[in-house]
């Protein structure tokens, strides 16, 4: 009897422990979500109001009131082109470090890896003298090209996880079968690699379409990016924070919708493959 | 007559050769040179160039202004004379120290209680994971409207418990735990994400053995659990550790370093001798001792987890 009431209690105090936590976790993205569809008045309110109209006045105002159209456009693209080139570099790159073991080739590999983990603001000085003298400032391609710097890596080490985890007898039976090197690797592993590709590239995408220090540095009126004007706007509005909340949603809406897609190799793309 | 022979063999083997190791290696070269020329282009080149700029003045500002080799000067007044440097390290470590202490033991806490099988263990595992994902930028968006002074959670919070409001990303005492704060919610996922994974990928046989034996939770989880589990937990101490020495967004949103230079970590003190005072060569000799520093304390981590195992 004293037994099982100690269970009950045990098993209370621990639904009581995960539901704090996902409170802690979660609580403040649905402020931000429910802040964003207030009108302005709900918005100032204190203590905050919790029934309220829905309105999206805050989402037609930021696209009418401040250039978003344009900063969302350039992150979509800064983001969709920098992860088609990582992607189109770093793959056969990957395959190459998996497949062909020649002498250091895990020094080249290692040698990658401590080029995604510098700390940015150390490459922005010479980045930025660099993009100033090729006139590459506030330029998309500009963006594209410096997103390399940590993409290439990442997308080298996650592929060649996933490379490695192959089994090489598919693409050697295919190579007997008269496939070139080139085919064995187009027709075979890529196919064979398929999910990690797909999860490698929303990854990619993901960690581009947040990053702020590179658009901060390196960009202007023309180029700036989302992470950079909503910060902006901050300073320059004080605090309207219905704009604000807007602007954070949108940036917030596909990072959300694609991390339920990629939950199976999160992990592995969180560690860079040094968990699977 | 011999010795002739040998030598029009080998001179007639030696094309054969050659292409034979093309053939061989042709296809890798192809497909690792295009990104080893980029990564070399973009990243060799600008640390030699700045790993010079960090012996020269330079002020980027001045159109007319040149380089000028000043020797180890940088460094000198970095280490002597500079008042924000020592404090910048200062607030630099204790922010990492203290954010990657909490979120490991915060971390392996979920990692544990999620281990066991319980209905909707699933979504809510990735609701968890959500802060993880979103924008550093967001992150500071989210965490400045919650410690807003006139309407943020935190201060309503306190309200309804009949606390007076606080400033709290305004005053020197509070900014810095509430900078970490948000940087807890942000990364405490990460840890336990990574744990839970390794937590799943334990093998049953030890623990129904620990179970027939008798062994209670705290020993199961001390004998076995955690020597199990280390090496996944080496790898999210080495990340984060790193990641929270560079950290940059989340300040730059929350607090821009202040009030005063209270949470100004290096990351930030570096980035405003290069794009505020344009002082470039002094920039580059902090952003190489902050990089010498990532490098010594990734050395000791790894030294003090390797004794450990053994």
């Amino acid at each position: 009897m004293g037994l099982g009431w100690q269970r009950i209690a045990w098993l209370a105090a621990k639904r009581l422990l995960i539901a704090i936590i996902i409170v802690f976790f979660v609580a403040p993205i649905i402020l931000i979500f429910l802040t964003s569809i207030k009108s302005r008045v709900d918005a100032l309110a204190f203590p905050p109001v919790w029934i309220f109209s829905p309105t999206f006045m805050n989402f037609e105002e930021i696209f009418e009131l401040y250039d978003f159209g344009l900063y969302f456009r350039n992150t979509l693209v800064a983001a969709t082109a920098s992860t088609i080139v990582a992607m189109a570099l770093g793959v056969p790159a990957a395959y190459s470090l998996a497949r062909y073991k020649f002498r250091g080739h895990s020094n080249l590999a290692f040698w990658i890896l401590s080029i995604r983990i510098t700390p940015p603001i150390a490459a922005m000085i010479p980045v930025f003298i660099l993009f100033r003298n090729l006139r590459l400032l506030d330029s998309i391609p500009g963006l594209v090209l410096i997103y390399c710097t940590f993409n290439l890596p990442f997308v080298v080490w996650m592929m060649r996880g996933f490379f490695e985890d192959l089994p090489i007898d598919l693409e050697e039976s295919a190579m007997v079968d008269g496939c070139s090197r080139f085919g064995a690797f187009a027709r075979v592993a890529l196919i064979l690699a398929a999910p990690g590709l797909a999860s490698t590239a929303i990854l990619t995408f993901l960690f581009t379409w947040n990053e702020f220090i590179f658009a901060l540095i390196l960009t202007g009126t023309n180029a700036r990016t989302m992470p950079v004007a909503v910060q902006l706007f901050m300073r320059e509005t004080g605090i309207l924070w219905g704009h604000m909340t807007a602007a954070a949603v949108i940036m917030m809406l596909p990072t959300v919708v694609l991390t339920f897609f990629i939950q199976r190799y999160l992990v592995r793309g969180l560690t860079f493959g040094a968990i699977k | 007559m011999t010795s002739t022979t040998t030598v029009t063999a080998q001179r007639r083997q030696r094309p054969l050769f050659r292409t034979r190791f093309w053939a061989h290696w042709s296809a890798p070269a192809i497909m690792l040179i295009p990104a080893v020329v980029i990564l070399v282009a973009l990243s060799l080149f600008p640390m030699f160039y700045s790993l010079w700029l960090s012996f020269n003045e330079w002020n980027l500002g001045d159109r007319t202004a040149t380089w000028r080799f000043v020797g180890l000067k940088n460094f000198i007044t970095i280490f002597t004379t500079d008042p924000f440097f020592w404090p910048s390290v200062r607030v630099s470590v204790t922010f990492t120290g203290v954010t990657v202490a909490v979120q490991t033991l915060l971390g392996l806490g979920i990692a544990l209680l999620f281990s066991e099988e319980f209905r909707g263990r699933g979504l809510l595992r990735t609701l968890i994971v959500l802060p993880l994902m979103i924008s550093p930028v967001v992150a500071g968006l989210i965490w400045r409207f919650m410690y807003n002074t006139d309407l943020g959670m935190v201060n309503y919070l306190l309200y309804l418990l009949g606390i007076d409001k606080v400033d709290w990303l305004g005053r020197q005492v509070s900014a810095m735990p509430a900078v970490m704060l948000a940087d807890i919610w942000q990364w405490t996922p990460f840890v336990a994400l990574i744990l839970m994974a390794a937590i799943q990928a334990l093998p049953d046989e030890p623990f129904e053995a620990a179970l027939i034996d008798g062994a209670n939770r705290w020993q199961t989880f001390r004998y076995l659990t955690l020597p199990m589990i280390r090496p996944a937990l080496m790898v999210a101490i080495l990340i984060r550790t790193m990641d929270s020495f560079k950290i940059f967004d989340l300040i730059y949103v929350l607090t821009l370093g202040g009030p005063g230079v209270s949470t100004q970590v290096l990351g930030l003190y570096t980035y405003k001798w290069g794009f505020k005072f344009f002082q470039m060569g002094y920039a580059s000799a902090l952003s190489y001792l902050m990089i010498f520093m990532m490098v010594v304390f990734a050395n000791i981590i790894v030294f003090f987890m390797r004794r450990r195992v053994d």
